[in-house]
């Protein structure tokens, strides 16, 4: 390839990066600016910093509480549906019944159900049961959305190991629970800590559920950000710092399982 | 993967009685909190229950509620319109340009992976999150973009994007696809360096140029790549709802008001139960139709299976 053409490439990734990294960094900046550097007409990229945003919301404010909500959340819907999926995907990945396909196909559907349609009846649902402004609705609802994705993809991750293994572990003498946890559980470890790692990404990132569900008691960070938005006079430093901590951990585990990445946000179908 | 029926010697940790209590968790869970809700808003979709009218308890009224909606309902059917729009420009941009870049990315660099790394940022963030960063952005008079928008002459001066009929919807794809271009980028590039050299190389001995060998092996190649992409981009835009909701609420009056928007105002601003319980069932609908679609066409051809088999 000529030089020339390579040097535009560069140029023109160069640019997309900045375009697609400076909102965020912005936003950065924004939670460490006093009220006047945000609010000049003229964007300040030089400013003396303050660290007054973020104890100001989550004290001040008590968002500290939901941070921990959310935490909760994930957690308990990672594991959940972790430990309820994953034996189902080995299920489809090694043995065959009729209308296996189906179920599978059935699994795809519950997680591309769009959250408006399922989550009117579940909150329904959940005030017949007095569930509702409680923390087990949301994690009712996200370990209900996640569990197909740990069935999709771990099918594709226990796929992966030989049968061989299976029978190997059988001929020490375990019992069938005993091989599954102690001799197919591990060698699908990194596949297993992906998909949960993503689970827990989606299940922090989710809003619309947890919006519908919790109104105030048990809400996660999500739904605390549109309260901070009023009409007139918002505090946008605060709002940065709300995003900021509501982001930057899942930036962090993104670049942990990237490896992944591409299969888990294509249900299995392409291998990154 | 294979699928085809394995041996009995391959099968004996999971006999027919073992099968069952693994798979039979997951199946009730999905069946309870998943179905059962879908279920009962089926029904609800075929009373009058309203829970800000006392008259309306919920009597049961066969398909009105679907008639009046697809007959009379000229917001929902606005509402429909701006969202098939919304996700036809937005998917066809975000799969114009990732595939642009994509091909850049595998045809001119090495080292990829600090940079797909980056590009990964937009799309992994919050949509909640990605909504206020860009009121942020867009702010009418202290906007950083809308100063610099305006510096080139694309905006006048403090013109607030968000409350302005024209460039409410413009904005609103133009940040889907800053948020959602690197995520076709990622998949197709994973699709570009799995592909077979030798047609390639067959091809350039036979004298095709580039345009040639794109069209004729790469295209057909990266296909099922390209219906994955576009069908899993086409189903979450159509169900797009936190970005909007957090940036203009579907407003100014209901110029953004896309689907699920319509349906949440419906559902829990008018509190009508019945009538919001038909339009979350339309709105199920298309996105089923879409997704018995994304697996046909990516799950059950032979070509498909040989991506994945990869």
């Amino acid at each position: 390839m000529s030089k020339p053409y390579k040097i535009l490439a560069v140029g023109i990734l160069a640019c997309v990066l900045v375009v697609a990294l400076t909102p965020y960094l912005w936003i950065l900046l924004a939670s460490f600016k006093g009220r006047l550097d945000i609010l000049s007409p003229v964007p300040r990229w030089f400013f003396t910093p303050t660290l007054d945003n973020y104890p100001a919301v989550f004290i001040g404010k008590d968002y500290l509480p939901l941070v921990f909500n959310s935490l909760i959340i994930s957690t308990a819907s990672t594991v959940l549906s972790i430990c309820v999926g994953a034996p189902a995907a080995y299920v489809f990945a090694r043995t065959d019944f009729p209308g296996k396909e189906d179920l599978f196909f059935f699994f795809l559907t519950t997680r591309m159900a769009p959250p408006i349609s399922i989550a009117v009846p579940l909150f329904m649902f959940f005030t017949v049961l007095g569930l509702t402004d409680t923390i087990y609705s949301v994690v009712i609802a996200h370990t209900s959305f996640n569990l197909s994705l740990v069935v999709w993809m771990m099918r594709g991750f226990f796929a992966e190991i030989p049968k061989e293994i299976d029978e190997a572990a059988m001929m020490d003498g375990r019992s069938k629970l005993g091989a599954f946890v102690r001799v197919i559980v591990p060698m699908a470890a990194p596949g297993l800590a992906a998909t949960s790692v993503l689970c827990f990404i989606l299940s922090w990132n989710e809003f619309l559920y947890a919006f519908i569900l919790v109104a105030f008691e048990g809400r996660p960070l999500t739904v605390g950000i549109p309260g901070l938005i009023t009409p007139h006079g918002t505090l946008w430093g605060q709002v940065a710092a709300v995003a900021v901590v509501a982001t930057l951990p899942i930036l962090v585990f993104t670049f942990l399982v990237q490896k992944h990445l591409v299969r888990g946000l294509t249900f299995g179908a392409v291998k990154g | 993967m294979n699928r085809t029926k394995q041996s009995a010697r391959g099968q004996y940790l999971l006999d027919r009685g073992a099968s069952l209590p693994l798979i039979l968790p997951a199946t009730l869970l999905v069946l309870v909190f998943l179905v059962g809700p879908f279920g009962y808003m089926t029904y609800t979709a075929m009373t009058d229950l309203s829970y800000a009218n006392p008259d309306q308890n919920g009597a049961f009224i066969g398909l009105d509620n679907f008639r009046h909606l697809v007959r009379n309902d000229s917001i929902f059917w606005n509402s429909f319109w701006l969202t098939i729009r919304f996700v036809v420009v937005s998917v066809t941009v975000e799969f114009l340009l990732g595939f642009f870049l994509a091909w850049l990315i595998w045809r001119f660099i090495e080292r990829q992976r600090l940079l797909t790394t980056l590009l990964l940022v937009p799309m992994m963030l919050a949509p909640v999150a990605v909504g206020l960063i860009w009121r942020l952005l867009l702010q009418g008079d202290f906007g950083m973009v809308t100063y610099y928008l305006h510096k080139i002459g694309l905006l006048s001066r403090a013109s607030a994007v968000f409350s302005s009929p024209d460039l409410v919807m413009p904005a609103i794809i133009a940040i889907d696809v800053w948020q959602w271009t690197p995520f076709v980028t990622l998949i197709v590039l994973a699709g570009l360096m799995s592909l077979p050299k030798s047609p390639f190389e067959a091809a350039t001995m036979d004298g095709a140029g580039p345009w040639r060998q794109f069209i004729d092996i790469m295209l057909p190649l990266l296909r099922p790549i390209i219906a994955l992409v576009l069908l899993l981009r086409g189903i979450d835009a159509f169900k797009e709802f936190d970005k909007v909701f957090i940036m203009t609420g579907g407003g100014p009056g209901t110029v953004s008001e896309l689907l699920s928007i319509y349906a949440y105002r419906v559902n829990f601003k008018n509190w009508n139960l019945g009538y919001g319980a038909a339009v979350a069932f339309m709105v199920y609908l298309v996105v089923l139709i879409l997704c018995s679609i994304f697996y046909k066409a990516v799950y059950w051809k032979p070509s498909a299976r040989q991506a994945r088999a990869r």
